[in-house]
């Protein structure tokens, strides 16, 4: 049997961490057969919802508060079966889902969610489940939260893909994330397995992205196209591959499913400096006429 | 680290020689002796074009046949077609080739077929 591979999906808030990851992860179980745990670590709870054609209605920690303590619960109440092609009774992989919860907005410190979650799953012997071949987090935004850090901060995801896009922000996540990992590569044993560019159409992104990607050490892993289906599979629930398996854009995410699960490429990355990264920004965000010397200027002036 | 969807071992780094690659697709034994064309259709925001190219002695058409030949389908993926231009641009030289990297590293969407 092989052993057990947890992968972690990190990102800027709102760059469709949750959508990509689902979507691959689908492709992973429905193509390939393999069977899979999603550890949702965000306050959103929607990390599962395309699996489980819902949102999660108990997220560990609401469950842990109505029942008094988080040692009261049962894996049973937190941990749910895929539903459609994703339940375990089907020919493919399985998938099975919880989600870590967290608190009411402006209150508390939403990473203890994902420390709570993962010491229960643990302790409940989640992880040692028959034919599990891997386990996936969905984390939110960046590091600088020590809860969010939590699945590499002690091993427990060993290899990081990192959700971005050519524009700024993401790719200032992205750097920032970097550096997280590198904080502790050596302790945890955690790598960077690669860039995922979840693209915005935006001009010479993927130059952009894979620039970045070589100047971390690690490998865009693969460019995402935007399509519109995406957003019709996910107002029913559904992810691309079960929504129309025969897809343009379910090939797209059967192809990156295939690259995980064969990839071997984990690097300790090497965070950019700040100028370095706004420079790398200038050489491929700017389109092929501007010139350095029009940064500032209307559209008008320049 | 994947280019054209060939592996490479993690020991290569993230900076593959393009000699790999060429080496990769010469393992493949492309046959390209009953592909005199390849037909693209290219549409982005509504806009439709098909394309033509037939210079059978570059690494475009090689690549692009190696394509055909394993896809499962007639999409063409993002990653690959970004990929066989960049590489193209290294390794071919002429015009017509040079003009089609230009179009493949827009966002359009391609479809490719063999004739």
């Amino acid at each position: 049997m092989a052993a057990l591979r947890q992968i972690a999906f990190y990102g800027k808030g709102g760059i469709g961490k949750s959508t990509t990851s689902q979507n691959t992860l689908a492709s992973m179980a429905f193509y390939f057969d393999k069977n899979i745990m999603i550890v949702g670590c965000d306050p959103k709870a929607d990390s599962t919802r395309l699996i489980l054609h819902e949102k999660a209605q108990n997220t560990i920690l609401q469950l842990a508060a109505e029942m008094g303590t988080v040692e009261d619960l049962e894996l049973s109440d937190a941990l749910k079966p895929g539903a459609g092609i994703f339940a375990p009774e089907n020919p493919h992989g399985w998938i099975q889902c919880t989600e870590s919860g967290g608190p009411e907005p402006g209150v508390g410190c939403a990473g203890r969610g994902v420390i709570t979650a993962i010491n229960f799953l643990e302790e409940e012997g989640a992880y040692e489940a028959e034919g599990l071949d891997f386990v996936s987090y969905d984390v939110l935004g960046d590091v600088v939260c020590g809860g969010f850090a939590m699945p590499i901060r002690e091993g427990k995801a060993q290899e990081i893909y990192i959700v971005m896009s050519g524009e700024m922000m993401a790719m200032y996540a992205a750097n920032n994330i970097s550096k997280g990992i590198l904080k502790y590569a050596n302790t945890g044993g955690v790598r960077l397995a690669g860039l995922i560019c979840n693209a915005r159409m935006t001009d010479f992104e993927y130059d952009l992205a894979w620039a970045l990607a070589r100047d971390l050490g690690t490998h865009m892993i693969h460019f995402v196209p935007r399509n519109n289906i995406v957003q019709r599979a996910e107002i029913r629930r559904m992810t691309v591959v079960e929504y129309s398996p025969k897809a343009d854009q379910a090939l797209e995410y059967k192809e990156l499913a295939r690259k995980i699960i064969a990839n071997d490429f984990k690097v300790i990355p090497t965070p950019l400096e700040m100028d370095d990264l706004e420079a790398l920004i200038m050489k491929y965000g700017l389109e092929e006429e501007a010139d350095i010397d029009n940064i500032g200027k209307s559209e008008v002036a320049a | 680290m994947f280019i054209l969807g060939f592996h490479f071992p993690a020991s290569m780094g993230n900076t593959v020689p393009d000699e790999a690659v060429v080496a990769k697709l010469d393992e493949a034994k492309v046959d390209v002796s009953g592909i005199n064309e390849i037909k693209m259709l290219t549409e982005y925001h509504g806009q439709k074009e098909e394309l033509s190219y037939s210079k059978k002695d570059t690494f475009m058409f090689k690549a692009l046949a190696h394509y055909i030949q394993t896809a499962e389908t007639d999409y063409m993926i993002y990653t690959n077609r970004y990929q066989i231009s960049e590489l193209s641009k290294r390794l071919d030289s002429d015009e017509e080739t040079m003009a089609l990297c230009k179009k493949f590293d827009s966002m359009a969407h391609f479809k490719i077929t063999a004739a």
